[in-house]
């Protein structure tokens, strides 16, 4: 089972995560860009974490033979800080560059004027750097909330199947597939969605637009959360065409709109060189990619 | 390097036919063992003598070390008897130690040297350590009046036999600055833990005097030079970082029964190190560097026809408006490719086709010097990984002098493979102070990474990188893990001694 976790906070997790995710089938994350639980104080300390989500995070993950992507922007709880406001300003600088995959976690938190204001901002971004966006559901009121997103993508003018509208559960995946952005689903230990309510959302719903993510943070998470789904799935009929459909093709595919994606084929084909290898042997240093 | 030749060596020549002889070689200075034959300090009128060997000194140019190790100069029957740790007659070895500082002060000696004495067996340990210590504290009052260094030697077999002992006695004296250190070479090899020039660096600025001379591990027996087991290039080597200005005498007390030649071959030899280590110590030639010409030439056959217009027109724009870097910098990669450079040119060896692209769009800016650094900065300090990598190693074949260093030290400081294998290129090779060159070099063995990234390996390599990579080898050994295949090879060329 190859596996692409399309919501992981990396940065908040250990090498044991690494190698079990590995082991569990993860090859690819993409990691949005959130807040930390602890409030930041300034732009600086978004300038690190974004070096950090382009630098040190995807050298992490590739000693472990998964490939790192991200999303960067300024999250919904974050915007209505005043002294973080000048992120916006540092923002573009970091959407030139080849690991960033889509702008996001963009959305409500609290639905303020402030939070309007940075995400229609951040859209308008995601339309000149040519990005897909990662939108995030607001977690109390999330019904509403989900309706308020939706109307303000639509009104951004960025096209639904380059919009994956996350968080979502029984009572918001219909009116998000209606508009024709894709569907994301966070499995966590006992809030969001569980494995046995996912596979019945599959059922309901079907494989089309949906993904599948741990949305592991520093929080109570489980990072094995999507091969979990995907043994759910197995064991509820699912064919395997299927279950790589929604934890790995559909991922690519989302996230390949930006252009940028790139799975460093021989970390697939061969992960016993990949992992412990810190130098030698690997794509790391030698940058041998795909070239596109 | 000053040379010098023990006078112990030509026991069966009279002192002032031996000093001919000395001088005759080219040896420069002397290192006088007060003894019967040789100027006896016990023998009437020693005040007249003394003038008349300081006059004959000046005469031949030959400097002088005072040495104070005479077999049978005190006791006929009992050899170096008695000592500062003999239970009996210390006051004697005292009186006489003082006498000898008072004839270095009066030849104009570079030094007196002398040693602990054997501690008889029925002393206990600490009253020889009192004993000694009171002993050279007395004649360390003489030494500090007449204004002549003490070099106290360690002696193997001795109460105080190594550096460790040395340094145990300097530190109970309370560090008076007037109690240097007499180094003999042999010695090191013969019972000290570290290598040789190890010991040299270590000793560092306390040694005021050095014998010379090879020696085997754990065999007490002053041998010719090439007859034991010390590469001596990097001894001197070491000794000339130490500062070291004092005379590098010849200890060889038990080959005079052919003293002349032995004296001749042991100059040569000592020359003919020396030579050698100065050579190692040469600034090094100016290294090969690629350019950016022959970047742009290799970029010509490698870009497609969209990349290479994609890059012809990213040039143009930042040569108007070097704000346009920005966005086309971070590009480059997924515009142009990201595979191995393939060039023929050894320089770029490890470069990618993106960082051969980065470099041209850095070399469009209409900027250079100190000018073309900030700029390089601008974008190394907000680039991904592999911009940053872009920029290091476009400053193997940029003009921005050395004030892109600092890019090269960030770089250092991180812990990306990829970004210190591009930090120590030809620009690090060239501009990188000693210190934080070896400790890049330092992390890559740390980090795994082969040392043939490394540019300028053999010529930058010195007697400190040496060290710190041994070291290391030690350090790894100890823990039971592998050494580096690489790092073994550069420590077998950086010394013989292993």
């Amino acid at each position: 089972m190859r596996i692409f976790d399309p919501h992981i906070h990396m940065t908040s997790r250990t090498t044991r995560d690494y190698e079990e995710m590995f082991e569990a089938g993860v090859r690819a994350v993409l990691e949005p860009a959130f807040w930390l639980g602890q409030p930041r104080t300034g732009v600086g300390s978004f300038t690190d974490y974004f070096d950090s989500l382009v630098g040190w995070e995807p050298f992490r993950a590739a000693q472990f033979g998964i490939s790192h992507h991200c999303a960067i922007a300024l999250n919904p709880k974050e915007a209505n800080d005043p002294r973080c406001a000048g992120v916006l300003d540092l923002l573009p600088r970091y959407l030139a560059k080849d690991g960033v995959v889509a702008v996001g976690e963009v959305g409500y938190d609290s639905m303020t004027p402030e939070e309007d204001a940075a995400l229609e901002r951040q859209l308008e971004m995601a339309v000149e750097h040519d990005l897909p966006v990662l939108v995030h559901t607001p977690h109390r009121d999330k019904a509403a909330g989900t309706r308020r997103t939706l109307d303000v993508v639509r009104e951004s003018g960025v096209p639904p199947e380059r919009v994956l509208v996350d968080h979502l559960n029984e009572v918001t995946v219909e009116m998000v597939l209606e508009t024709g952005c894709w569907a994301g689903f966070s499995i966590y230990p006992d809030t969001k969605m569980d494995e046995d309510r996912m596979v019945a959302v599959l059922q309901a719903y079907g494989t089309g637009r949906v993904l599948v993510n741990s949305a592991a943070d520093w929080g109570r998470s489980d990072p094995l959360k999507t091969r979990r789904t995907g043994d759910a799935m197995l064991a509820a009929g699912f064919t395997g065409d299927e279950v790589d459909r929604v934890l790995w093709r559909n991922p690519v595919t989302f996230f390949g709109q930006s252009g940028r994606l790139d799975l460093g084929a021989e970390q697939l084909d061969a992960p016993g060189e990949a992992l412990g290898a810190t130098y030698a042997g690997n794509s790391v240093l030698r940058g041998a990619r795909r070239e596109d | 390097m000053r040379f010098g030749y023990g006078s112990n060596g030509f026991p069966n020549h009279r002192l002032e036919d031996a000093l001919a002889v000395i001088a005759d070689l080219g040896y420069q200075g002397v290192a006088l063992t007060l003894d019967h034959a040789h100027l006896d300090p016990f023998a009437p009128d020693l005040p007249g003598r003394v003038t008349a060997l300081s006059r004959r000194l000046n005469d031949l140019g030959l400097a002088v070390v005072v040495e104070t190790g005479a077999r049978y100069l005190l006791d006929p029957r009992r050899k170096h008897e008695p000592t500062l740790v003999s239970d009996r007659g210390r006051d004697r070895r005292v009186a006489f130690l003082r006498t000898a500082v008072d004839v270095a002060a009066d030849l104009g000696a570079e030094a007196v040297s002398f040693w602990s004495g054997i501690r008889p067996a029925h002393v206990p340990e600490q009253d020889a350590w009192e004993w000694l210590a009171a002993g050279c504290s007395a004649v360390l009052e003489t030494a500090e009046r007449r204004g002549v260094p003490l070099g106290f030697e360690p002696e193997p077999g001795m109460l105080v036999h190594d550096l460790d002992g040395y340094e145990r006695l300097h530190a109970l004296l309370g560090r008076p600055e007037a109690f240097g250190l007499t180094l003999d070479i042999g010695h090191c090899r013969c019972n000290e833990p570290l290598p040789v020039a190890d010991c040299v660096r270590r000793a560092g600025d306390r040694i005021v005097n050095v014998q010379i001379d090879d020696m085997r591990r754990g065999v007490h027996e002053h041998l010719e030079f090439g007859e034991g087991e010390i590469g001596f290039p990097p001894v001197l080597a070491a000794l000339a970082e130490t500062g070291y200005r004092g005379l590098v005498a010849v200890e060889l007390p038990r080959h005079g029964h052919d003293a002349p030649r032995v004296a001749e071959r042991s100059l040569a030899f000592l020359q003919h190190a020396a030579a050698e280590a100065a050579a190692a110590a040469e600034p090094r030639p100016e290294r090969e560097r690629a350019t950016l010409e022959q970047v742009r030439a290799v970029l010509v056959e490698r870009l497609s026809v969209g990349a290479a217009a994609w890059l012809h027109e990213s040039c143009a724009l930042v040569a108007r408006d070097p704000d346009v870097l920005a966005r086309r910098f971070p590009a480059a990669g997924r515009r142009c490719g990201r595979g191995p450079l393939g060039s023929p040119v050894p320089a770029l060896d490890g470069w990618t086709v993106d960082d051969a692209v980065r470099a041209v769009l850095l070399g469009a800016l209409p900027a250079d010097g100190a000018d073309l650094a900030a700029e390089a900065g601008g974008v190394y300090h907000h680039g991904d990984a592999a911009e940053k990598r872009g920029v290091l190693r476009a400053l193997d074949v940029l003009g921005t002098g050395p004030d892109a260093v600092p890019l090269v030290r960030d770089a250092l400081r991180s812990n990306d493979t990829r970004l210190i294998a591009a930090a120590l290129g030809a620009f690090a090779a060239e501009h990188l102070d000693g210190d934080a060159w070896r400790h890049g070099v330092l992390k890559c063995v740390f980090l795994g990474m082969p040392l043939a990234t490394v540019a300028g390996l053999d010529l930058r390599a010195d007697a400190e990188l040496n060290r710190m990579l041994r070291d290391l080898a030690r350090e790894r050994m100890a823990a039971g893990r592998p050494v580096p295949d690489d790092v073994r090879l550069v420590l077998a060329r950086l010394d013989q001694v292993t």
